[in-house]
């Protein structure tokens, strides 16, 4: 397909590479969709069970790759069982990024029917190839009265095959897994619920705004112009950012000091959200984010949001930022609230899980213990990938653990450290602080 | 009531037609019928259609035309490839016939979907057949589509077939907006062009053509 090909050169490396492994899972699905069907011509009663088992095999052995390497960090809190959701983020914000390009007819098409006029008509110049992917859709560059505009549009369908492939999914791979469904169904909810806002383009324009708004005094940080009257519901209109992703702006070899700004940026960014918003950008992939010359960072997507309860919020945060960890009955009294410890476990379970959860928190705290922290040290880093690898064996992680905030909570705070180490930053880490009410 | 002064134009007939068919679920019994009912003669009719098959015909000839027409003006269309002028045809004609959506489906119940082609759209075969013929030609002198021999003659076929799936796809539609149809045409345009295109497999006929011309040489390797 040389047409489709040269639209998908545009996709940053970073992107292609991440996506590559999907490529493959993609190749044997359609193969079994082809085997299926095929068999089907001369069986005409063949149901759809060996289909989905057939899928779901591979689907899940690309998942086990994954387990091998991106998820390492996140497998931390996630307790190996967990994982699985996480994967599923990953596997279906990832997998569509090998949607191909929207052609230009269906954007004429997509415009027509939400503005009733052609790209042509509304912009002053618009480029009918795309310069980029976005998670879920593609961006065009457009201008308008002089101005320079990023145009995202989605992908049509995307929000039915979220939650058909969950569904199709689901009760194959827990049967591989050997688990229970009910057990994960918790799990399962919240990333589906995660996924289709993620779709839904009138929320993301109006948290965009919401959330450029709110977080408009942190020094450093830029946010595009968004325009919700050329927007809808599969399109969005923003001003163009110049600038670089992190992988391209670490090749032009930024010094030390700008890296320092830029990660200061991100670590402020994230905080700010978490402890004065409560609710955080929840994808901190380095494809959300530009970086200017100058050592801005401009953010792009906000197709993502956590919000925290103040259920988890409270007790979460009070291990990291109260001294509760020096006292076991209260540090197993806040592990409780978290479900990390079970109302059924027996005493020698609460014992370990005790200690193994200390570690993980102290491990995950170590940032805000000091007034400045070195992200690049790689002994950080090595000590939680270790962790993980370490509970990923452990039999007691066989269950899940932990409620269903963590997942996007976790995702969202080693997705940070993790740039933040990319960037090899060293910032202040007592800028934005948690804020505890009730010290317990 | 007097009989109308005017002459009547075939696209009042054609809504007359269509309002009948609807109103009352089934095609009029004679001419004589539904001349009557719109205070017509037979011969006003017989001006302009022979039969009923022949209005039916006309209308989706009509719509077919007026989707290829709208597109063809659209500033962008002399920068689209072969493949887009497929996509933008099936996306207008699609959006056309939303606004008669129900003498459609009855036009296609009811013209008996056989083996074949439904006698009310064998002027719309003619009028798609025509334009794949073009685009496809167009594709192949800017080398976008392969030539093939025995085969490019069956392209055209190929995108009929195309527009058989899509039309029966989008009668059984149930998505708000018929969302699905978009992504249908979307993908099935692109899964015929990309058969039309230049592909491995082209490369592996081709290496194979050649390694029979050559096998001789294969006797003389010694692995």
């Amino acid at each position: 397909m040389p047409k489709s090909m040269k639209e998908q050169d545009s996709i940053p490396t970073s992107k292609t590479q991440r996506s590559a492994k999907f490529v493959k899972t993609g190749f044997k699905v359609g193969g079994n969709y082809i085997k299926h069907y095929s068999k089907k011509l001369f069986n005409p009663a063949l149901n759809k069970d060996e289909l989905n088992l057939d899928n779901a095999t591979d689907i899940y052995n690309s998942l086990s790759e994954l387990k091998g390497s991106a998820l390492k960090v996140a497998q931390m809190l996630s307790m190996d069982k967990n994982i699985l959701p996480k994967a599923y983020v990953d596997q279906f914000s990832m997998s569509l990024y090998n949607a191909p390009p929207l052609s230009g007819p269906l954007i004429v098409k997509t415009f027509t029917r939400y503005f009733g006029k052609t790209p042509f008509q509304i912009f002053d110049e618009f480029n009918i190839r795309s310069t980029n992917a976005a998670s879920i859709g593609q961006v065009h560059q457009a201008s308008l009265e002089g101005k320079k505009l990023a145009i995202k549009i989605q992908y049509p369908g995307v929000g039915d095959s979220i939650s058909s492939d969950l569904k199709m999914v689901k009760p194959f791979a827990f049967r591989l897994l050997g688990m229970s469904q009910k057990e994960l169904e918790v799990y399962m909810s919240e990333v589906e619920e995660r996924l289709l806002e993620e779709t839904d383009y009138d929320l993301e324009i109006k948290r965009s705004i919401e959330f450029s708004e709110a977080c408009k005094n942190i020094p450093n940080l830029i946010f595009p112009t968004y325009f919700p009257d050329l927007s809808s519901k599969r399109i969005i209109t923003m001003g163009w950012l110049d600038g670089l992703h992190m992988k391209e702006f670490m090749k032009t070899n930024p010094s030390q000091a700008i890296c320092n700004q830029v990660g200061q940026v991100l670590w402020d960014f994230y905080n700010f959200q978490q402890h004065e918003l409560r609710a955080v950008h929840a994808d901190p992939h380095p494809g959300n984010f530009l970086i200017t010359q100058d050592g801005k960072l401009g953010v792009i997507d906000f197709g993502c949001i956590k919000e925290m309860p103040a259920d988890f919020y409270e007790p979460f945060f009070s291990m990291t930022s109260t001294n509760i960890l020096q006292d076991k009955t209260k540090t197993i009294k806040t592990f409780r609230q978290l479900e990390m410890i079970r109302k059924d476990d027996t005493p020698a379970q609460v014992e370990f899980f005790y200690q193994v959860y200390k570690e993980m928190i102290e491990l995950f705290a170590q940032p805000y213990m000091s007034q400045t922290f070195d992200f690049s040290k790689k002994g950080y880093f090595d000590n939680l990938y270790n962790y993980g690898e370490r509970i990923a064996r452990m039999p007691e992680f066989k269950q899940a653990r932990g409620v269903k905030h963590f997942i996007y909570v976790n995702r969202t705070n080693f997705g940070l450290y993790n740039m933040l180490h990319d960037l090899g930053a060293i910032v202040r880490t007592d800028t934005w602080k948690p804020h505890i009410h009730t010290p317990q | 009531m007097a009989k109308k002064m005017t002459l009547i134009s075939a696209e009042e007939l054609q809504n007359a037609y269509v309002d009948y068919v609807l109103t009352h679920g089934t095609k009029p019994k004679s001419v004589y019928v539904f001349a009557k009912a719109n205070n017509l003669t037979e011969e006003e009719f017989y001006n302009y259609f022979a039969s009923f098959e022949g209005i039916e015909q006309s209308i989706w000839t009509d719509l077919c035309q007026k989707a290829l027409t709208g597109v063809e003006s659209q500033e962008v269309w002399s920068q689209y490839s072969s493949r887009e002028k497929a996509l933008a045809f099936f996306y207008a004609f699609i959006e056309l016939l939303k606004s008669k959506r129900s003498f459609v489906l009855y036009s296609l119940k009811h013209s008996g979907m056989m083996i074949g082609t439904p006698s009310a759209i064998t002027g719309v075969k003619n009028i798609v057949e025509a334009f794949a013929a073009g685009i496809i030609n167009q594709g192949i002198e800017s080398g976008e589509l392969a030539n093939r021999r025995f085969f490019t003659s069956k392209y055209k076929d190929a995108l009929w077939i195309q527009f058989g799936f899509i039309l029966n796809f989008w009668a059984k539609d149930n998505s708000v907006g018929f969302d699905k149809t978009d992504e249908a045409i979307e993908r099935g345009i692109n899964v015929t062009f990309d058969l039309f295109e230049k592909s491995a497999l082209d490369s592996l006929f081709d290496y194979g053509k050649f390694m029979m011309n050559n096998g001789g040489m294969k006797q003389n390797m010694k692995f």
